[in-house]
């Protein structure tokens, strides 16, 4: 099935960076390094110069921290998403956020994508992404809620829970009328999961792609990649490309990332190892 | 009578596809010599090596009998630079362009008398032994009118030709 996000088609075979950039002052991996609307901003020129098709304009971070209200968090992300809009008209522009209320003003900026990483916590988002003609990026967290740490949260099987989940969810969005072709599913490692469980999730990504729900996945130097390796925030790209490498021969679709060309060499070279992709230029031995 | 020779090169078959093509340039000027001697019609025959006659079939389909019209898969020497697949030898290009000036000027006696002991050690002895015969088989039957050479190179460090010849039927 073709894949729509919002402005934007893709065919089945395509595979997609999608690369992050933080409006936020304390983003657990660049620690405020676009914190500045300009310093965004060429970062955002940076990603698409390197390939990436997709943008994830993010207003606040993940962990916990200073309570962010939606009119600051609009603050943050609204004008930004309408600067890169009119800068970039190719780009697909996603938000992760979980609030309806926000998914609107960056739908009516120019938006493409609403990636609600908090697995709907707010209902109304759907609604939201429906009346805009948006993608939705459904995620999987366990139910917790959001901006919280994982604690002693136990799964019968993570990879179930994980796929039912997040396809009640696709179906909900469905049903609120986003266009099937513009729902995509994401198992969403470490969020309300331990490392043992972001690890079988990878091991087990094939489970999730058999659904025929298009699969994001965001591993980039995430804790399930420290913790294995026993490295800190800054050290963890081989162990995220190894994680990619195993997504991407179980066959996910999108790759939330903060390295965009380690990862499309990455995924490249393991859809070109597995027969999806033809070599780019062979000639050895054939002459 | 139509005879078109092309290279015996695998990258010229679909199954070693790329997605940015390595030989644009060789693969325009096969193509457009193919369909040139498919202009008469089907081949009555194809040669080649092993290889040479895959690409061959690849590209024109099975010989039907008893027609004229010939497609010849055979190329040059695969030692013309240190990066060739045979690394370099200083007698390649030597070889290379006596198999060349008989090609281009449908010399049917000086393609029959191919230095075949040179060419196999410049990894040419198949093609070589290929257009050594087709010299042998047509030379007295019948003559090269017209020649055009649409490709005369070795970007891999190996010489591939394209060459027409329109014969007397």
């Amino acid at each position: 099935m073709t894949l729509k996000l919002g402005r934007h088609s893709f065919a089945d075979d395509a595979t997609l960076m999608m690369a992050i950039v933080n409006r936020t002052p304390d983003s657990f991996y660049d620690k405020g390094a676009t914190w500045a609307e300009d310093k965004a901003f060429e970062r955002v020129v940076q990603v698409v110069d390197e390939g990436a098709e997709i943008v994830d304009i993010g207003g606040i971070k993940a962990a916990p921290g200073v309570f962010i209200d939606p009119d600051e968090e609009k603050g943050r992300v609204v004008d930004f998403v309408a600067r890169v809009r009119d800068a970039f008209p190719g780009l697909v522009i996603s938000v992760d956020t979980w609030r309806a209320e926000v998914g609107a003003a960056v739908c009516e900026a120019g938006a493409d994508v609403l990636n609600d990483a908090w697995g709907g916590a707010d209902p109304g988002l759907v609604d939201v992404a429906a009346s805009y003609g948006a993608a939705i990026i459904c995620t999987h967290t366990g139910g917790v809620t959001p901006r919280t740490r994982p604690f002693r949260i136990e799964y019968d099987d993570v990879v179930k829970s994980a796929v039912a989940d997040t396809i009640a969810y696709a179906e909900r969005a469905v049903l609120a009328g986003v266009a099937r072709e513009s729902v995509v599913i994401d198992p969403a490692h470490d969020f309300g999961k331990n490392t043992f469980h972001s690890l079988e999730l990878t091991r087990r990504l094939d489970e999730m792609v058999a659904t025929g729900w298009p699969v994001l996945v965001s591993l980039s130097n995430k804790d399930f990649v420290g913790e294995s390796l026993d490295l800190p925030v800054g050290e963890r790209l081989t162990g995220t490309l190894a994680a990619t490498a195993v997504c991407a021969l179980a066959g996910a679709r999108i790759y939330r990332v903060h390295e965009v060309v380690e990862t499309r060499q990455t995924v490249d070279m393991v859809n070109t190892i597995a027969g999806r992709r033809l070599p780019q230029r062979a000639i050895r031995g054939l002459a | 009578m139509r005879i078109v020779v092309v290279p015996s090169t695998l990258a010229l078959l679909p199954r070693y596809a790329s997605a940015s093509d390595p030989i644009p340039e060789l693969r325009a000027a096969v193509h457009a010599a193919t369909a040139w001697v498919l202009e008469d019609g089907p081949v009555g025959g194809v040669a080649g090596s092993p290889a040479g006659l895959e690409v061959a079939r690849h590209l024109v389909g099975d010989p039907v009998e008893a027609v004229p019209g010939l497609l010849v898969a055979a190329g040059g020497s695969a030692m013309r630079t240190e990066n060739a697949p045979g690394a370099f030898d200083e007698r390649a290009e030597g070889y290379d362009a006596v198999v060349g000036k008989a090609l281009a000027t449908g010399d049917l006696e000086a393609l029959s008398r191919i230095d075949v002991p040179l060419a196999e050690e410049l990894w040419a002895g198949e093609d070589a032994l290929v257009l050594a015969a087709l010299g042998r088989r047509l030379a007295g039957t019948t003559r090269v009118l017209d020649v055009q050479v649409d490709y005369d190179d070795a970007p891999y460090g190996v010489q591939y030709w394209v060459v027409r010849w329109q014969c007397e039927s």
